[in-house]
Order: C-alpha cells, then structure tokens, then sequence
C-alpha cells in the first residue's frame, strides 16, 4: 500500500514498470500461501478428524481429501474426553496443565524480571559475578540434571504434586538474561532521575521499568509458556497418578496404548492445542517483532 | 518522564545506600535461591551421583561408592554408542532439512509483503504445537500400509515404490522422525533468521544495487555474509536440540525398531527410571552436558571468529 503512494507522483515509464512488480508481487504472495497452507494442513487435519465420529472413517478417510472435509461435524469425541473424571478425563489433565501454566508464567515474570533489573541497574556486590554465573548456567540442558533432582524430589515426598512441577522451572537463566538485556538497554536518565527523587529500586522497578518492559514480558510469556504447556519429560518422571498429570503426558499415554482410538487422540489433542493457539494470538502481536530484537543475542 | 532538575539531595549518603543494597538483595534473593536449588545443586548433585549405585528407591544397603565405574559401564555399552551414532544421524539429516526450511521460509517473509503478520503467523503455529500433538498427527500420516504418505507415494510413483512401514523399518524410522521434528521446529529457526535477515544494514543492498549487481549477486555478497552469525547460531542450537531427542522417541518408537530410533536421553531414562539405577542415568547425564558444552564453546569460538 505505502509503496503505491509513493510511486503516484512518479513519472508514466516507472509506473509501468511498477504495475509488472504489482504482479511479481501477487504471485509471491500466492506461492507464500500455497507453502504456508502445506505447512499447517496436518493441523488442519487434526482438526477436522476430531469431528468426525467413527474411528474407522478417519483412517479411512485420510490420504484423500475426505481428510480437510467433514460432512456431519460432532462434537462428540470432545464430550466422550472432555470429562473431569473417569479413564478419559482430559478435561481434568487439561485444566492441570492450565494451572501450571499460569503459576509458572507469573511467578517466572515477576522473578525473573526483578533479578534482571537489578543485575541491569542495581549496586548489589558482587553483581558482575552473578551475571556471569547466570550466562553459564545456561549451558546445562535440562535433561543433565533431572536425574539428581528427581532424587531430590522423590526423597522429599513431593511426587506427584503440582509443586516439583512448578517451583524448578520458574527462575531460569535464559529470561533473567532476556530481561538483564532489556531493562540495560534503557536510559540512564530514566534510573537516575527516579533515584534522585527519592524513589527506592523497587519503586522504580515497579513504576517505570517494569510498565516499560511489556515486549520483554510478551516474549518471555510466550517462550515460557510453549515451554511449560510442553514439558514432557520431566511430569512423566514426578507423576504417578491423575492427580497432577497435565494433558501432555495423558495423551502420550493413551496414545501408548496398544489399539489406538484415533478419534479420542484426535480431540484430546485439539483441547491441548486450543489454550495455547489462543495465549499465543493474543500474545503474537509483539511476539515476532520482539523474539526478532532478542533472538540473536539469547 | 517528568523529571525534575532540582536535585533533591539524598538524606544521609551511607545508611539510605545500604537499605536500597539490601532492598535490591531482596528483589534478586527468589531468582538465586531457586536456581541454587533447582540448578545448581541437582548439577553439582549429577557429578556425586554419576559415581555411586544410587537407587531411585532407598534401600537397606548403603550407597556405594563406584568411582568412574559407572562411566566405564557405559562407555563400554553398546546401546550406549548405537545411541550416540543414532543422534549424529538424526542432526546430519536434520540440519539441512530443518534449517534449510526455517531459511527458505525466512527469505520469502522477508520481503515486504501484505498479510505478512498473518504470514508468518501461519508458518509459526507448528512451532506452538507440542511434541505430543505432533506425534499424534504424524502417527496418522505414518500409518502403515494405508496411511497418507503410503498413499501419495503410491500415487506419486504410480503404484511402483511400495508402501513403507515408516516408524516400524530401522532403515526409515529415524528419517520419519526427522521429517516431524523439523515440521515441528523450524518456525524458531524462522523467526532466528528472520532476526538475521533484518539485521543486515539496507545501505549495504543500496550501495551494490547502485554497482548493477544482480539479485544473485546480492545475495550472494551481502545476505550470505551478513547471515554468518546467525547460520553458527541456528546450526549449534540445532545440533544440541537433536542431541536431547527423547520425547518423539518415547511416545512413537520407544527406541525401537532394533534399537534404530534410541537416543542418549532415551537411554538416560531407561537406566535412571525403568532400571532404578540413577547413579548410571546420572553418569550419562554428565555425559551429554559435557557434549552440550562442547558444542556451545565450539558456537562462542566461531562467533568470535566472526567478530561479532
């Protein structure tokens, strides 16, 4: 759009030139969208199998373009797993994940983004060293040490509870950096002004850098979030019972079992997709342009 | 900001000085304390354990203390070494699959195009959706015989390339992962590049676009170069991602068929959970940190080659 306002008071020649550019142009735009149409049709798929209601029909129907088509749509596999109890109580494992998302995302912006600011701005001792710590801290995979810490958590009676499933991933080097980074960037001024009037670090922290840092919250939010609705490993290891299983180990269980009922696996897995297909359009927005600022340098 | 030139003078310099050091202690205190707790000490932990026969259960008999015992044991395991050469396979085949994807992708966004949040939106939502879910889909797509890529292959090649078994083949199993696991993750190796590719000052493609060089030049002599950086950093974090492969392994393959899809973490939850013996899965997890850090001095080390 703005390129055709610029080119207006161009002379004729050029704005034929600009007409062949207009349809190189639509053409990109058109193979784009054929790639990006490829790219997401499995998800397409799962959503259309998880309204159709007999099993067999949707094996059958992949492989053909039955698979993106449901004629009768139903919501009766969602019902079948939606429940909050019983074999298939997804809606329970759902609403697990839901509130370990939420407990980890908040808790880890608050404590992450305090530590960044102070590391960026504070007169804590000692501070250079712990900002280098925190940099080779986060060269251990979580992989290396969930070992030992299930020891920890075993021998401290915390299987199975919704803590040892929270409390070891909301401080974490990775966004205490991100956040390090951010809030360093900013003006001097902005720090010392407050300081002068009299303004204790955690008022400034609260009122000026903290509002200031929404793209850094957005960003971790959403890398934190993808991060925890995905944990896959470690909930295997510290869950035994429904109790606080959260839907990705259900499904991965009941997808482990011998006969398969795909339209089951196909709707659960829609109910997993739905919370963070919704947290990640509301979040988007500044996502790509912010991850794009912090990408490299993370 | 409303920031006022009158400089009202701190009340008396030292003491206000110590409460805002103890106030900013306080701001960092929940940050260190956790990671003490949850990182450090498990890490440091992982080093003790790797050498005794810890249990996961406690037992009776003491805990013994083995030395590199359990190093040696694995070291000298077979399974061990075929899941070492089975996670070199996957980030051989894997790299360019997925980098070379999240590249493509990444240039064609790159260009100023309508709809393009929407765009890059759609390319990013495989990257949203979890493993588990991927599995799910990808298990259907797999199906053997009659599974969608059975069927268009057979349509492709019209009936000559029979159908694959493509989880349940050891020549193919660990090439089907590959494929979902680059479905799965190219979009942040996208968004990376992406990142990259808007890095790259424009008065570097004015400046050869005013010398006449060619699209193909540019590219060539200015995109290409400016991207250095980033191709070390997407190619490193690639490899670590594939030497940490467990979850698509453990819900589609479990390291079968024949051992064809067992991976280093894979191993590290058998012997540690299955097996009970965390002292072992301990020994291995020292292992792959050791290879994680590796590959992350060898991406600093060619960054500073760069001089970036």
């Amino acid at each position: 759009m703005s390129d055709m306002a610029l080119s207006t008071p161009r002379p004729a020649p050029k704005r034929r030139s600009h007409g062949s550019k207009r349809t190189l142009r639509i053409v990109q735009v058109v193979c784009v969208l054929i790639i990006a149409l490829v790219m997401i049709s499995p998800l397409f798929m799962l959503l259309v199998a998880s309204l159709k209601d007999d099993r067999f029909q949707i094996l059958a129907d992949m492989g053909s373009f039955k698979a993106f088509w449901v004629s009768d749509p139903t919501l009766n596999n969602f019902v079948e797993v939606g429940g909050m109890s019983g074999d298939l109580a997804f809606g329970r494992y759902l609403m697990n994940s839901l509130i370990i998302l939420f407990v980890t995302v908040s808790s880890g912006l608050v404590i992450n983004s305090m530590a960044g600011f102070v590391l960026a701005w504070g007169r804590v001792p000692g501070k250079v060293v712990i900002l280098a710590l925190v940099i080779a801290l986060y060269v251990i995979p979580q992989e290396s040490i969930i070992m030992p810490l299930l020891i920890m958590v075993s021998r401290a009676g915390m299987t199975d509870t919704f803590t040892a499933q929270i409390l070891p991933w909301v401080a974490s080097p990775l966004y205490i950096f991100l956040f390090y980074q951010f809030f360093a960037q900013l003006p001097k001024e902005l720090y010392e002004a407050a300081e002068m009037d009299g303004a204790s670090p955690f008022r400034i922290y609260r009122s000026i850098f903290m509002p200031l840092s929404l793209p850094a919250m957005a960003t971790t939010s959403i890398l934190m979030g993808i991060e925890s609705w995905n944990q896959y490993l470690w909930p295997v290891l510290v869950t035994q019972t429904a109790y606080a299983r959260p839907i990705a180990v259900a499904i991965g269980t009941f997808f482990g079992q011998d006969s398969i009922f795909w339209d089951r696996a196909m709707a659960a897995s829609v109910l997993m997709m739905l919370p963070i297909l919704a947290f990640y359009i509301v979040f988007q927005r500044w996502f790509v342009s912010s991850f794009i600022g912090t990408a490299v340098k993370g | 900001m409303t920031s006022t030139p009158q400089v009202r003078k701190p009340r008396s310099g030292r003491p206000a000085a110590k409460g805002r050091v103890a106030q900013e202690l306080a701001m960092i205190a929940p940050a260190l304390i956790l990671m003490s707790l949850f990182l450090i000490l498990p890490f440091l932990l992982s080093f003790w354990t790797s050498m005794t026969n810890q249990p996961l259960v406690p037992r009776p008999t003491p805990v013994r203390f083995l030395g590199f015992g359990n190093y040696i044991r694995i070291l000298s395991d077979d399974l061990f070494w075929t899941a070492m050469w089975n996670v070199t396979r996957f980030s051989f085949w894997i790299l360019p699959v997925q980098c070379g994807l999240a590249f493509l992708t990444a240039l064609l966004l790159h260009q100023k195009l309508p709809l393009q949040n929407l765009l890059r939106g759609l390319f990013f939502l495989p990257a949203i959706t979890s493993m588990v879910v991927v599995c799910v889909i990808w298990g259907t797509l797999f199906q053997y015989p009659t599974g969608p890529f059975n069927q268009v292959l057979g349509w492709v090649s019209g009936g000559r390339l029979g159908p694959i078994d493509w989880l349940g083949d050891p020549e193919w199993a660990m090439f089907s992962l590959v494929m979902l696991s680059a479905w799965q993750a190219y979009g942040f190796q996208m968004v990376i590049y992406l990142a990259g590719l808007q890095g790259i000052p424009e008065e570097l493609y004015d400046a050869s676009r005013i010398d006449g060089a060619s699209r193909w030049r540019r590219f060539w002599h200015v995109t290409m170069p400016g991207l250095r950086p980033t191709h070390v950093f997407v190619l490193l974090i690639t490899t670590i991602q594939a030497f940490k492969l467990y979850t698509q392994v453990a819900i589609l393959t479990q390291g079968g068929p024949s051992n064809s899809t067992e991976t280093v973490v894979h191993y590290m939850v058998r012997s540690g959970f299955e097996e009970q013996k965390l002292g072992l899965a301990s020994a291995v997890s020292v292992i792959l940190f050791l290879i994680v850090l590796v590959i992350a001095l060898t991406q600093r080390q060619l960054l500073r080659r760069f001089d970036v």
